[in-house]
């Protein structure tokens, strides 16, 4: 399956919040301990622009893109 | 360093500042956004307790500014208090947990109650919230014409915070109105005649009795809620402190319960005042309140004011700062920015994206109750918007305070 990318994720800068889950729930998830999970890393093309929205709404800045 | 401190010829410190309208407000913030974007202030008026070397704080403003200051707390601290006003020692501990705390022991506090807060969480606890909202409006159709505040926004977030931490439904209306108390101390309804420390420790006491007699209940009975959780919980390998189970408890209480009850009468009102913008809504309720929900948050702004304290010189906008300066960022004039917002003094429900401040402006302390909060709004409005189409709101009577933008009492009409 192409890729058009991947998700990183700085845990020391995550605080759990979940505002990446809202808006994209099949990539992310708070666990019952407060820890957030990316689910998938790789982000297929169709799929770029939720991913992006997610990371851009990320208030810690704990999200970033990579190709 | 020394920084370049002039006193601004616009004083946001004043009770007559806070005693205007939004809207009057905004005109004054509008000066300093486009002449003197950090501005030098004069402590806040009312303070609790004066402080001797309390001699001001620098004024943030501008949207980009309360970004850069909120997503960058190594330099913006918020360990040596965050409320405008300053609050006497005694009161910090018990009342402000780990709002006014910095990393690591703020990461390690937070996450102890964050998890009940995600996405996830809150899903499950939705029906509950929209049973509740249809209750609500039960008793709101079955009274009449009455006090909107007290029949209507009180009840939905208090209601909600109380069941999540596990307050039993008989203590929850006055253990809810001394969390009001510790945010409106300033207004004279709320003294009633008496000095503000006297008021605000009477509802300190109560808070705290009200949070350790509960804490002690759960470690004899668990239960599945927050409380249960708290006293539970291990950090470090240590169990909390009674102090911070009780602070906890403040914490809660009060960011639980005013926030949304201000955002609902704001909306309340806002809908009223643009009907149109309430027909749009209401066009396809289930499709647009999403987006709706953003613009409600923004246009209410219910935090005003928060501050922290530079740990090193630094620079905000070409303003230099000095080490051990406090900082206030002023929420309402960055979401009315008209450098970020087109047309900022309009409510709009279809306004996307919408990156409002009203949950924060980003960065570790940013509203951990930001879903929950929308949950609540979503299911109120849902049965108001389409069971109460005729309502009509009286004068609000506005709350005198520099931190929440409360409105005490509102009169309405079902018609």
């Amino acid at each position: 399956m192409p890729s058009a990318g991947c998700i990183k994720h700085d845990r020391a800068r995550c605080a759990g919040l979940g505002v990446c889950e809202a808006i994209a729930p099949e990539f992310f998830e708070v666990g019952g301990d407060g820890e957030m999970v990316v689910l998938r890393a790789d982000v297929a093309p169709e799929a770029e622009a939720l991913v992006r929205e997610a990371i851009e709404s990320c208030p810690t800045q704990a999200l970033s893109w990579s190709e | 360093m020394t920084s370049t401190r002039r006193l601004s010829d616009h004083n946001v410190s004043a009770n007559s500042f806070w005693a205007l309208t939004a809207r009057q407000r905004d005109e004054v913030w509008r000066e300093l956004r486009d002449h003197e974007p950090v501005s030098w202030q004069p402590p806040a008026e009312g303070g609790l307790m004066p402080i001797e070397d309390d001699d001001g704080y620098w004024a943030v403003v501008r949207y980009d500014d309360i970004r850069e200051v909120s997503t960058n707390p190594e330099i913006y601290c918020s360990g040596e208090g965050v409320q405008l006003e300053n609050i006497p020692e005694m009161f910090l501990e018990p009342t402000q947990s780990f709002l006014a705390m910095d990393a690591p022991r703020h990461s390690s506090l937070r996450r102890l109650v964050s998890a009940a807060f995600t996405p996830r969480r809150i899903a499950t606890i939705e029906d509950q919230i929209r049973s509740q909202a249809t209750r609500i409006v039960d008793d709101l159709l079955a009274t009449g014409d009455c006090d909107f505040v007290h029949n209507v926004s009180m009840k939905l977030p208090m209601w909600t915070i109380y069941e999540m931490v596990g307050l039993p439904a008989e203590q929850q209306e006055e253990v809810a109105s001394a969390a009001d108390v510790i945010v409106s101390s300033n207004d004279e309804d709320v003294q009633a005649g008496r000095e503000p420390l006297e008021v605000i420790n009477d509802a300190v006491m109560t808070l705290m009795t009200a949070g350790l007699d509960l804490a002690e209940d759960r470690r004899n009975h668990p239960s599945d809620d927050l409380m249960t959780n708290l006293v539970q919980a291990e950090v470090d390998g240590e169990q909390l402190t009674d102090e911070e189970i009780s602070a906890f408890f403040v914490l809660l209480s009060v960011a639980g319960n005013d926030t949304t009850r201000n955002t609902i009468s704001h909306t309340a009102m806002a809908l009223a005042a643009f009907p149109e913008q309430r027909d749009w809504l209401l066009a396809d309720f289930d499709g647009r309140i999403g987006t709706a929900l953003d613009e409600f948050v923004r246009w209410a702004s219910p935090v005003m004011t928060f501050k922290r304290t530079v740990t090193q010189d630094t620079v905000l906008n070409g303003q230099p700062i000095a080490a051990g300066e406090k900082v206030v960022m002023f929420y309402p004039s960055g979401n009315r920015d008209e450098r970020f917002f087109e047309r900022p003094w309009e409510f709009d429900l279809s306004r996307s994206p919408n990156k409002h401040l009203s949950f924060g402006g980003g960065g570790p302390h940013f509203c951990m109750g930001q879903q929950l909060a929308k949950s609540q709004l979503r299911a109120i409005f849902g049965e108001l918007l389409h069971r109460v189409p005729n309502l009509e709101l009286g004068e609000p009577d506005y709350l005198l305070s520099n931190f929440v933008n409360g409105i005490k009492s509102m009169p309405c009409t079902l018609n």
